[in-house]
């Protein structure tokens, strides 16, 4: 019979609390109080009309949303949303302090893998760093990576999601230039799976749209969003902001009017449909005040992730930060260090949809060695998370008194069991004696990730979709070109 | 001629209000309006564009000293007639058409301010045929389009062409600008030139316009 402890609590994985319960009550008051006092813009005229009908103060169109329906709202949306991959599998359930990483969409630059050169990015990019996630284990789901600046610029975004359903079969987030694309692109995903019943019960891909900050939701923004709940498709309306420039400079004003932007999100989607699947959060990143570029890499982006992850898992919504993403150039020391601990924070707080993975350059170029090499990382960071177990089998007191003073354990029963849990092993990092590294072509990890690069590139291949499903789909993207091209003669 | 110094470090520091005190001062000693803007005011102004570029400066700390600048200006400028207004030259500036971005361009606009330009801002989403219009209303010596998107890009090249068609291209020189954009696009379009931040900008329009 197993011996038990009283009092006895177990932390089976580490508990990361960025700030207090109460201080996340601060913030959440301080929210309250913006909607209520600054309120928004929405220039979308559903929206401002459900606002108003609800008890809002319309003026025009600025908006002053009463503490009363923000928090009923709140409450409205779902703590839980599941997302399947293209197969129907509920792979991704979106809830409290479930982590997934995937990367970001529409880099306008790539690090070509056979040149090393930076190029435009083009449709082709995005095929091959779908089918790179596609395989490396730790993308859970996907984004566009590239720009598919190579195809008709009016339908860019329908190519790119024809490349990312053609070359994965995970979970993907979208992005479009506006509601027409939006509903040309929802009409291919449920081709993809078969009608759109199927796609309501299993979606399989997210809408990423965003309010522009500070305070503003136009109307392709709520458009989108819209027209993705009436396919039952999940919306991350979530911000991308630069603190000092669009937000205050201090991270908790920042955290304050993201948060009033997305929660103003939260009551314009339950107003439009009770329960509808919104994800919050977003880019908190600071302007670097010297050069004007984004920091994405910063430890003030990580910071703000924790307090919003927190925020998030406090109103019991999804939430969608990012991590993995660097101002390093190039994939070099620098850039390791940005993006591990990002993918360390995100991971031990438990924030659930991690994007940007393998962005550098502050979100403007890509390059597949970094997104290869950024699946050690999250493995790293994944088996952190896992926590350390403590029990009698691994305090491991008996083999200790077999094996007794002077003895050892590498040829022990004891590490032949456990040696592949309690010691991490790494694909992609360097580890071995300098000789022997020399030996081997004295590769830096960067020179691994290049080559696991270029064999996935080489052998590995998507489940493929069948023949008139792809027809369909370029059937869609050569109509919505079409129609635009005539309503864009008629102004 | 040492208040005309203390003018100059007083916009480097970015205090706007004593800018504000001491330039009125000097005015109300009868100095020279034209001496107080170009050895006062501007040449404050030109020491912190130097240690912006170095990067001994920082973004908010140039916002605060063009706010300085100007607000000497303010004071001066009535008593000084329009054509004497040193000014480096007029610049139309505005992010394309289905372009939101702006926070690139703002920093642009500001910075060029603060090196002399009249700058007017036409603001975000804008046409070939707005820009068109306002070249012919304002007649700047240069434009500059900002664009952040890879699908609004092409809408610069659409704006020179429209200028071409209006017979106003040869009036002003084109800048461009904005993540995507890079010199060989300018040089693709006809632009005449591309600039990656906003200190490159403004020298570039000090060099265009010349
Ligand atoms: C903040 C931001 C937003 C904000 C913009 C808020 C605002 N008020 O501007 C919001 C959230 C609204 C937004 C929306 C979108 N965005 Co955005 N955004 C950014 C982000 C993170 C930063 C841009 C920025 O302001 N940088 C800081 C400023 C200071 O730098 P800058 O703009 O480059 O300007 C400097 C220079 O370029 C130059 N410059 C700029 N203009 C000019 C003009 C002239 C004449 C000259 C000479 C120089 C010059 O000087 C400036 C100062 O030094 C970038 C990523 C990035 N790192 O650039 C993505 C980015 C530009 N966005 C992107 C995308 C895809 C979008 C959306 C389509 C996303 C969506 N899901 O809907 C929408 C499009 C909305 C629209 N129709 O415009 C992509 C663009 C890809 C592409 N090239 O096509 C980027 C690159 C991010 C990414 N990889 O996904 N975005």
């Amino acid at each position: 019979m197993k011996k038990i402890r009283s009092n006895s609590i177990e932390q089976t994985t580490p508990l990361l609390r960025w700030v207090s319960e109460g201080q996340i009550e601060e913030i959440h008051f301080a929210t309250l109080e913006v909607l209520e006092r600054t309120g928004v813009k929405v220039d979308h005229p559903e929206a401002l009309q459900l606002l108003k009908d609800a008890g809002c103060i319309v003026n025009e169109n600025r908006v002053r949303i009463p503490s009363w329906l923000v928090e009923e709202c709140i409450r409205l949306a779902p703590s839980k949303i599941v997302v399947a991959n293209r197969k129907g599998n509920r792979v991704m359930p979106l809830e409290k302090n479930r982590t997934y990483f995937g990367t970001g969409s529409d880099l306008p630059y790539t690090i070509d893998l056979e040149t090393g050169k930076r190029r435009r990015s083009t449709k082709n990019d995005v095929e091959l760093a779908c089918r790179v996630m596609d395989y490396l284990p730790n993308y859970d789901f996907v984004m566009s990576y590239a720009i598919a600046s190579d195809t008709s610029s009016k339908v860019s975004d329908l190519h790119q999601l024809e490349a990312m359903v053609s070359n994965t079969i995970k979970p993907m987030i979208v992005t479009a230039h506006d509601e027409i694309n939006m509903r040309a692109q929802l009409e291919m995903a449920a081709l993809v799976v078969g009608g759109k019943e199927e796609l309501r019960k299993n979606p399989f891909l997210i809408l990423y749209s965003e309010p522009i900050s500070p305070l503003v939701h136009t109307n392709d923004g709520v458009g989108k969003m819209f027209a993705s709940f009436e396919y039952g498709v999940p919306v991350v309306y979530t911000p991308g902001i630069l603190s000092g420039a669009t937000t205050p400079v201090t991270k908790a004003g920042t955290i304050v009017l993201m948060n009033a932007e997305a929660l103003a999100g939260v009551v314009m989607a339950q107003l439009k449909q009770k329960g509808a699947p919104i994800i919050i959060g977003g880019g908190a990143t600071p302007m670097d005040m010297r050069t004007t570029a984004t920091l994405y890499g910063s430890p003030e982006t990580m910071m703000n992730y924790a307090i919003m992850t927190q925020l998030s898992q406090f109103y019991g919504i999804p939430n969608f930060t990012e991590a993995g993403c660097v101002n390093s150039p190039v994939p070099d020391a620098q850039a390791g260090m940005e993006a591990g601990n990002g993918i360390l924070m995100a991971q031990l707080m438990g924030a659930n949809l991690v994007h940007d993975v393998g962005y550098l350059e502050g979100g403007k170029t890509g390059s597949l060695t970094f997104l290869t090499m950024c699946n050690d990382f999250m493995d790293n960071a994944r088996y952190m998370g896992r926590g350390t177990r403590i029990d009698e089998e691994t305090m491991a007191v008996d083999v200790i008194d077999e094996v007794g003073p002077g003895g050892n354990y590498v040829s022990h029963e004891h590490t032949f069991k456990h040696f592949r849990e309690e010691v991490w092993t790494p694909k992609q990092f360097n580890r071995s004696f300098w000789e022997i590294w020399e030996e081997q072509g004295s590769k830096s990890m960067e020179d691994n990730a290049e080559e696991l690069a270029k064999e996935i590139v080489a052998n590995h291949t998507s489940e493929p979709l069948n023949e008139t499903i792809r027809q369909g789909l370029n059937e869609i993207i050569a109509e919505t070109d079409k129609a635009k091209a005539t309503s864009r003669r008629k102004k | 001629m040492s208040s005309l110094n203390d003018l100059a470090e007083l916009v480097i520091s970015g205090n706007y209000n004593g800018a504000k005190e001491l330039t009125q001062r000097l005015i109300d000693n009868g100095t020279e309006p034209l001496e107080i803007i170009n050895q006062g005011l501007m040449a404050g102004m030109n020491v912190v564009g130097v240690r912006f570029k170095a990067g001994d400066m920082f973004v908010p700390e140039v916002m605060m000293s063009a706010k300085a600048m100007s607000t000497g200006i303010e004071l001066v400028k009535p008593l000084i007639a329009d054509r004497d207004m040193p000014s480096a030259g007029t610049v139309l500036i505005g992010t394309v058409k289905g372009d939101l971005h702006d926070i690139g361009k703002k920093l642009v606009v500001m910075m060029m301010e603060s090196a002399g330009f009249k700058v007017i801002d036409l603001g975000v989403d804008i046409s070939p045929e707005a820009f068109v219009e306002a070249v012919k209303e304002h007649k700047p010596q240069a434009i500059g389009m900002s664009a952040l998107l890879t699908t609004t890009m092409l809408s610069m090249r659409d704006t020179i062409e429209a200028l071409e068609e209006e017979g106003l291209r040869d009036s002003v020189k084109i800048v461009i600008g904005g993540a995507p954009i890079s010199q060989s696009f300018a040089e693709e379009i006809g632009a005449d030139g591309y600039a990656p931040d906003a200190a490159a900008a403004t020298d570039l329009c000090k060099k265009l316009i010349a």
